[in-house]
């Protein structure tokens, strides 16, 4: 298996659809444990940092809950004549886990699934759409540096002075304005362009770099495979629920999970991890290339 | 690279989204009632955005007007980095006043995914898509109105503004929560008051400014090179 980021758009995308579609709406607390842990380690492994705000959010998230929310049996103390319940604080420990999970996947998807993959596989069913979509996406860094080009323009020729606010916003709004007329036109130049370079004549072709191999196919199947089973283990038939918190908090103990459970946890751990595990690959791979040199 | 050439596939995806919005509905309603409102709400958000964006594709439009609508995605995510104040809302609804309601669903919907690259993506960007783009479409019914009027025009920017973040924040709690429990809400929609009263000052301060510069610029487009 390839890392993540040289996989076939199509299949990476699928897997974060897997993985972070079952870590947004299961309240299962192992399930969670293990999008958090295997989201993190994807985030981390790309050498990215930012812990901190989401820590925080962690704990808010979990003292939010309990304020507000008044189900469940085991009250901890009484505040305004509101009993603050051990569940209530539980469950909002696990909620505020799964968003923070969530939010670790979306990190990951973004910095990987860049723009032209997104567009690759737009491209292939909704053409106009992702036409639109790749010109604004390149219109906005044009946009930017013609608005500092006007913007330096009309301060040499003394329009605006930077210590007056008003004056600050008001020379802003006149650069917006130019911009405008100017962005207007220039979209009309290129239509024309594109148009007579034959835009609309016949049927777009698409240049992409993205090819579907072997093993993207196998990484594809292997996710909607272990999805499959790990969503029919937990919600196919009637298997109860490890944890649940209202009215009372109900625990199974680890050595009474039915079988169905464990094969739900294993097989989406397997499919978090996978992205580590290739990434470990390769690096031990390159590592013993490089000693053979 | 897989391209769907047939025409008649692509209209028969369009059939299929239409019944597969009640579909998930049923299916979530049979599985469990409260804990599917998250899933079911994000699933059936995203198959309108597709529905709606099917039908776009099927549509004749000139190379001009698409353009035209790139160049307004673009404009407001450039706006999007201007501090506190944020002019999505106010270009959407006035490019849907000028252009059209379709191209105003459209620079809305885009303009989230996009600004989204920059400012993170989540489980929150089909709902922006179809809020903001709900907020096109409807100024491109009532454009007439709109347009006769300074006074409705500010006071749909700021409705539409205050509007967007009630909404949103329903699927906060839904998600956070298994269920709409109304202090949680209460408590989210209080939180986000500063942020919401932010947000419709800003539509007020942008429409007053950029309205009728702005509708006099792609007057003067539209009346030059025909879109």
């Amino acid at each position: 298996m390839r890392t993540l980021e040289n996989s076939n758009p199509i299949a990476t995308a699928v897997f974060f659809l897997c993985a972070a579609g079952i870590a947004m709406f299961s309240r299962d607390p192992v399930i969670t444990g293990l999008s958090l842990i295997g989201a993190v380690l994807l985030w981390m492994i790309q050498g990215e940092g930012g812990h901190w705000f989401l820590a925080v959010f962690l704990l808010a998230g979990t003292l939010v809950n309990p304020l507000f929310n008044h189900k469940g049996s085991m009250v901890l103390f009484v505040l305004n004549n509101n009993p603050v319940t051990l569940e209530a604080l539980l469950y909002g420990a696990l909620s505020s886990a799964m968003v923070v999970a969530t939010i670790y996947w979306f990190r990951s998807f973004s910095k990987i699934m860049t723009s032209d993959k997104l567009l690759y596989i737009l491209g292939s069913t909704m053409p106009k759409l992702s036409l639109i979509l790749s010109m604004a996406l390149r219109y906005v860094p044009l946009f930017s540096r013609q608005a500092k080009t006007v913007s330096d323009a009309q301060k040499t020729l003394g329009l605006y002075r930077e210590e007056n606010w008003i004056d600050n916003i008001r020379g802003k709004i006149r650069v917006f304005s130019v911009m405008v007329t100017w962005t207007l036109e220039n979209g009309i130049i290129t239509a024309d362009s594109m148009e007579a370079r034959g835009y609309g004549a016949g049927r777009r072709s698409f240049f992409s770099i993205y090819r579907f191999t072997l093993r993207d196919v196998l990484f594809l199947t292997g996710s909607l495979l272990l999805t499959a089973i790990s969503l029919l283990a937990m919600y196919g038939g009637d298997t109860p629920a490890v944890v649940s918190f209202y009215p009372a908090l109900e625990v199974i103990s680890v050595k009474n999970w039915p079988i169905k459970t464990w094969v739900s946890y294993i097989s989406y751990g397997i499919l978090v991890f996978l992205p580590a595990v290739a990434k470990v690959g390769e690096e031990i791979k390159w590592k013993y290339l490089q000693s053979k040199i | 690279m897989i391209v769907i050439r047939n025409e008649k596939l692509r209209r028969m995806m369009k059939i299929a989204f239409l019944f597969l919005i009640p579909a998930v509905i049923v299916i979530g309603a049979l599985i469990s009632e409260e804990k599917s409102y998250a899933p079911v709400s994000l699933a059936v958000t995203v198959l309108a955005l597709g529905l709606f964006l099917c039908g776009f594709e099927q549509k004749k439009i000139g190379t001009r007007r698409l353009v035209t609508v790139a160049v307004m995605v673009a404009l407001s995510v450039v706006g999007r980095f201007i501090p506190l104040f944020k002019p999505i809302t106010a270009l959407t609804i006035i490019t849907a006043i000028y252009i059209g309601g379709e191209a105003g669903f459209l620079v809305g919907s885009l303009s989230a995914v996009i600004s989204n690259f920059y400012f993170g993506q989540g489980p929150w960007t089909p709902f922006q898509m179809l809020a903001w783009g709900m907020i096109g479409l409807l100024a491109g019914l009532f454009a007439k109105q709109l347009k006769a009027s300074r006074i409705v025009l500010v006071l749909y920017g700021v409705l539409s503004g205050a509007a967007f973040s009630v909404v949103m924040d329903i699927w906060t709690v839904l998600w956070y929560n298994e269920g709409l429990v109304w202090e949680l809400y209460s408590a989210a929609i209080v939180a986000a008051l500063p942020h919401t009263i932010l947000y419709a000052v800003s539509n007020m301060i942008f429409l007053m400014l950029f309205a009728k510069p702005f509708g006099e610029k792609l007057e003067r487009v539209k009346k030059k090179y025909g879109i």
